[in-house]
């Protein structure tokens, strides 16, 4: 009788400890999840101030200013999912960084001041978003590990746990970036 | 950093004439060991006679008096006649590499770090009794604030016997540079020993390590080969420790071949390049006028020099301009 109730505390400690390390889990993606938010937000602050200032110039990209307008207005709503918040950053990436490679085309532009400071902070906050991103994708990597593996997955069962999306990491950003490149343009 | 062909030019053209001279004194000195070295062995043998015959030592004790306090003598006499050509060396090898590399660079062969610059780098929690160092280096690169010198810091101990030893925590190169960013939290890079012994079952063991901050797990596999990465905040070690830096720091660690310690604290970075031996300091039995002797000094100290370039310290974003 004993060794059985040794047996099933040891059993309910490991449960404990299973459930525990779940929460853990899953409260850590949210919270980088939440860091990751923070850093969109500033760059969705930003838009408005570049598309300002390059409007005027950038007469031929008109369609891809009113996209990119479009795409912030609607990643700015506060009832999206953190997957349709994960698709709306990355269709945004990829229009900024056209955006970007189409200023080559316009000299003016990239001799104003006002630009230049707005492109090296969007590009100090694209580098927080991908040091963000690849947070949030190893504490995704670390939970669904946590809910696919047995003994774990059990309780992850029971909990209702599901497995969750990673961001696809575009590969420029494992390419090293150039700044001394982008300033002197 | 300028090519190694005009190293080479330079050494024949400006530093030769002057190595020419010192390759004087250095031969008298040699002379001199030799001289001492043949005398202190015939001092030894009669030692050894005395101690036997005379006194009836064991033939193995004997031996061991004799030929310790013999080579004691020698070492003595070795530090007499070495320590005016070191300082010699210093100026006319040592401090002339280093203004060939950057002439804006000062050198100073008695000055190391600050201590306060070593305790704030984090790198080393271990307490210490005893803090040296010698060939600073500092000044600008590409418009960097650099400091690098030869590091040693000791503990003292008791062995089982009650004697007392010296042990060393740290022994080699301490860097140290304006980071090109801005954080607020801190990121220390260890050399994992484990990982490469244990692979993954050391992980759990990693995250226990008390006084350091939070195991940051990265996304580069060779990186991970060689490092374990601690740090406050997830995402701002990732900011600080890119796909780019991290390559970055892998290629010091095979090139250097030696165990690197790096931190990342206030806006600075810290590097610690782990080396068992004075770096700066001349090997007697090797001549001066042979440019593969003085080819060790120039590569060490350029590596030192390029780390700036290496890391891009000197390419800062947009909040540090």
């Amino acid at each position: 009788m004993q060794t059985f109730f040794i047996v099933l505390g040891v059993v309910l400690l490991i449960v404990v400890f299973m459930y525990n390390s779940l929460i853990s889990k899953t409260n850590q993606v949210e919270n980088i999840f939440a860091g990751l938010d923070a850093v969109l937000k500033k760059r969705y602050d930003l838009i408005p101030n570049l598309i300002a200032s390059v409007k005027e110039y950038m007469v031929h990209e008109r369609e891809t200013l009113e996209k990119i307008t479009a795409l912030r207005t609607q990643a700015l709503q506060t009832n999206l999912h953190s997957h349709e918040k994960i698709a709306l950053d990355k269709e945004l990436s990829s229009m900024l960084g056209g955006l970007m490679v189409a200023v080559e085309n316009y000299p003016t532009l990239k001799a104003n001041e006002n630009f230049l400071h707005l492109q090296g902070t969007l590009h100090e906050i694209e580098e927080q978003i991908s040091a963000a991103r690849r947070a949030y994708n190893q504490s995704v990597t670390d939970y669904n590990n946590a809910i696919e593996m047995f003994p774990s997955n059990v309780i992850a069962g029971f909990m209702k746990l599901r497995r969750k999306e990673v961001f696809n990491i575009p590969s420029q950003e494992r390419q090293n970036v150039d700044v001394k490149n982008l300033f002197q343009k | 950093m300028k090519k190694r062909e005009s190293i080479v030019d330079y050494y024949y053209e400006s530093m030769y004439p002057e190595l020419k001279v010192l390759e004087q004194d250095r031969l008298i000195i040699v002379s001199k060991l030799k001289k001492a070295a043949f005398f202190l062995f015939g001092l030894a043998i009669i030692i050894y006679l005395l101690l036997h015959y005379h006194f009836y030592m064991m033939p193995f004790e004997a031996l061991a008096l004799s030929g310790m306090s013999t080579f004691m003598l020698f070492m003595f006499i070795y530090r007499h006649e070495s320590a005016g050509y070191s300082m010699l060396f210093k100026d006319h090898v040592i401090e002339k590499i280093i203004h060939f590399l950057d002439p804006s660079l000062m050198y100073h062969k008695h000055r190391y770090l600050l201590e306060n610059v070593y305790q704030k780098s984090e790198l080393f929690l271990e307490q210490y009794d005893r803090y040296s160092g010698s060939d600073l280096v500092e000044g600008f690169i590409e418009g960097v604030g650099v400091q690098f010198c030869d590091l040693h810091v000791e503990k003292k101990y008791r062995t089982k016997n009650g004697k007392e030893e010296w042990k060393d925590i740290f022994s080699g190169l301490f860097f140290v540079a304006d980071f090109n960013k801005h954080f607020q939290t801190n990121v220390v890079v260890l050399p994992d020993h484990a990982e490469r012994i244990l692979g993954v079952v050391c992980s759990w063991l990693q995250s226990m390590n008390i006084g350091r901050g939070k195991l940051i797990k990265l996304d580069d596999a060779l990186f991970e080969k060689y490092f374990v990465v601690y740090g406050e905040d997830l995402i701002e070690s990732r900011y600080i420790l890119t796909h780019s830096l991290m390559e970055k720091i892998v290629q010091l660690r095979q090139k250097s071949g030696k165990n690197l310690y790096l931190s990342f604290v206030d806006s600075k970075i810290y590097i610690a390049i782990e080396y068992n031996k004075a770096l700066f300091e001349p090997i007697l039995w090797k001549s001066l006028l042979k440019f593969s002797y003085i080819k060790e000094y120039v590569e060490l100290l350029s590596m030192m020099i390029g780390i700036v370039k290496h890391f891009k310290l000197d390419e800062k974003l947009w909040s540090k301009r």
